[in-house]
């Protein structure tokens, strides 16, 4: 599964207008050689991504082919390299395009309340609590530390002036370094909607639970425990809901084989 | 419970009784493990995914229209709902303004599944309870609904008819016309449904005062839908985070008061007679125009995470999703009514006789695909 993705995007690769180099430090084959080439072409030591963007587009065949050198030459690597020289004008647009876009007023008004509500759980929680604020679409968005999680939303519908009386929506993320967990909170009185998030290791991935501040988390924590493998300490009854008991791993995470 | 102070004369035992998976009364693959000491609920507890089929996880591996006709087999019996949610929470992520024809066309198509939606719990609900003839009644209704979604989209239950930017066909000519004698005569039913049985005495012996829960505990329990509003909540998604085109139309939201199975059956009533008119005057409104924006053939949804809900036949069903820019989303969480209705049960299933159980779960009206997604 992990593999499958990778090799059409290795093909597509030469068609993309992009500089190649900092798509090709991904490329996990030749990562030491990668590394070479990229100190040829940018001597400074800053990240090699923006640096290699702003190049001048007559400048990146060569990179390209010193890259290739440095690699060994293989019959694939000249074939990128080819269509990267081929690719270098149109590099270009794509960077001229990239002046930062004009944040929607409404995701900015989304992050001042998302900032609102960190402030009034740092005074509660201390500094330590919030790890980020931002905005998932138009919705405030809490980055919430782990060990903190049940105390920050049990002070969020506690305190009279946001009141998340109501659970609406709880799901879990199977992202490559960590396991997210993630509500979405409503005050029904105040209309407020907030979306909080905490995140967890993969490894022996661990939760406190939400079950004892709202009912409705009893089954949704059971669906992320035994779709994704989050255990929610504190939870009343940590069971699999829709597998068997017998049933080993967990099917969302992303490398879970569907054809075992 | 009621019993421990009989027990010196009259002596039970308690016992575990297991009502289902396979049990009509169950309205799908939905088992519940009853203790009951005599006639008397000790303690339930629901089991559920005996229908899960990892729909969270196929999406994963499809694009974004492709997920439309899985949708449809969540609730299975307000399919267009479902495919209006999916397609909503991609055009929110998109910002895709949907032409005005295709707008009510949606509106038609789900309020009219609503009412479908709703037939089957007034016949199923009624069956469960021991009176056959509302079935039929309730049937004939719904086939009708039934048949005019076939003519537009070609499928009876599994519609696959929104599309994200619109909808997929245009109505074929005649069919508003068709919609507009279906809702004239709909009402006529209505009064025929109220007669036959609103005012039945064994009818309101069963369901008055039964399952009932309050407010404090509906929002704990994330119920939405019906299922909060008969405890005298104001809450339905179509008032409150106005979607599509409902502020145009002049409807109301009935309210329930007491939270038992009385007001759940009435209120599923009093909705249709709402849905009927926003159909009505979504018909008086409509115009000629596109049924479908100009959306690019592959829609890729910018990286990101959004989440959005409607007010789906049961309660609130709403799409989570996290993209990272792909034609696929990374992450699909659906947020199924059905699920966090009926977790309220083992609260308010205890201390019941056993003959409520099944009034009291109808009332709930859960379905089964939905629960188990």
């Amino acid at each position: 599964m992990s593999d499958e993705p990778r090799k059409p995007s290795e093909e597509n690769q030469p068609s993309e207008p992009r500089n190649p180099s900092p798509q090709r430090t991904q490329d996990p084959g030749g990562q030491g050689a990668e590394a070479i080439a990229r100190t040829a072409m940018n001597p400074s030591p800053g990240p090699a991504g923006p640096a290699a963007t702003k190049q001048p587009p007559e400048k990146t065949p060569e990179g390209a082919e010193k890259s290739v050198g440095a690699s060994g030459a293989s019959d694939v690597k000249t074939g990128t390299a080819g269509a990267a020289a081929q690719s270098a004008k149109p590099a270009a647009k794509p960077a001229a395009k990239k002046a930062p876009p004009p944040p929607d007023p409404r995701a900015v008004a989304a992050k001042e309340k998302a900032d609102e509500i960190k402030a009034v759980l740092i005074a509660k929680l201390g500094a330590s609590a919030v790890v980020e604020t931002g905005a998932a679409h138009f919705t405030p968005m809490l980055l919430i530390d782990r060990g903190k999680w049940s105390d920050a939303v049990t002070a969020l519908r506690d305190d009279p002036a946001w009141d998340l009386n109501y659970l609406e929506c709880m799901a879990g993320t199977d992202y490559p370094e960590y396991i997210e967990v993630v509500v979405y909170l409503q005050s029904t009185e105040l209309g407020h909607f907030v979306c909080m998030k905490t995140r967890t290791p993969r490894d022996g991935a661990k939760v406190p639970s939400l079950a004892p501040i709202y009912p409705v988390a009893n089954w949704e924590e059971r669906e992320i425990f035994d779709l994704l493998g989050v255990t929610f300490t504190g939870h009343p009854d940590m069971r699999r809901i829709m597998m068997w008991e017998e049933f080993e791993g967990h099917p969302l995470r992303k490398d879970y084989s569907v054809w075992d | 419970m009621a019993l421990t102070d009989e027990t010196d004369v009259v002596r039970t035992e308690e016992m575990l009784l297991n009502v289902g998976p396979q049990h009509p009364s169950t309205h799908g693959v939905f088992r519940m493990v009853v203790k009951i000491s005599g006639e008397t609920i000790l303690e339930a507890e629901p089991v559920i995914g005996y229908l899960h089929r990892g729909t969270e996880k196929l999406a994963e591996n499809l694009q974004y229209t492709q997920i439309i006709p899985y949708t449809d087999r969540l609730d299975y019996v307000s399919a267009m709902l479902n495919n209006y949610s999916l397609v909503h929470t991609v055009e929110e992520a998109l910002g895709i303004a949907i032409p005005d024809r295709a707008e009510y066309i949606r509106v038609i198509t789900m309020e009219l599944n609503r009412l479908a939606s709703h037939l089957i719990f007034f016949g199923t609900y009624l069956l469960d309870l021991g009176a056959m003839t509302p079935f039929l009644y309730a049937f004939e209704e719904r086939e009708k609904i039934i048949d005019m979604f076939n003519e537009l989209c070609g499928a009876r239950i599994t519609f696959n008819y929104m599309r994200i930017g619109g909808v997929k066909y245009d109505t074929p000519p005649g069919w508003l016309e068709q919609v507009d004698a279906f809702v004239k005569r709909m009402k006529g039913e209505m009064v025929k449904y109220r007669n036959l049985v609103t005012g039945n005495e064994i009818f309101l012996a069963r369901v008055r005062g039964v399952g009932k829960y309050t407010t404090e505990q509906a929002l704990g329990h994330g119920m939405s839908g019906i299922n909060l509003r008969c405890t005298g909540y104001n809450w339905d998604l179509r008032k409150k985070k106005p979607y599509s085109i409902y502020d145009r139309f002049d409807w109301e939201v009935p309210l329930g008061k007491n939270g038992d199975c009385w007001d759940r059956y009435i209120l599923h009533m009093e909705e249709m007679e709402q849905s009927l008119r926003i159909v009505e005057q979504a018909l008086q409104q409509i115009q000629p125009g596109p049924v479908l924006a100009k959306v690019p053939k592959l829609i890729r949804v910018p990286a990101g995470e959004y989440y959005s809900g409607i007010e789906g036949t049961r309660g609130e069903l709403g799409f989570y999703i996290v993209s990272d820019g792909k034609d696929k989303p990374y992450r699909l969480k659906i947020r199924r009514p059905s699920f966090e209705n009926l977790q309220i049960l083992p609260i308010i299933l205890k201390g019941v006789p056993v003959g409520d159980m099944v009034a009291i779960l109808g009332s709930i009206d859960p379905v089964l695909g939905e629960v188990g997604a």
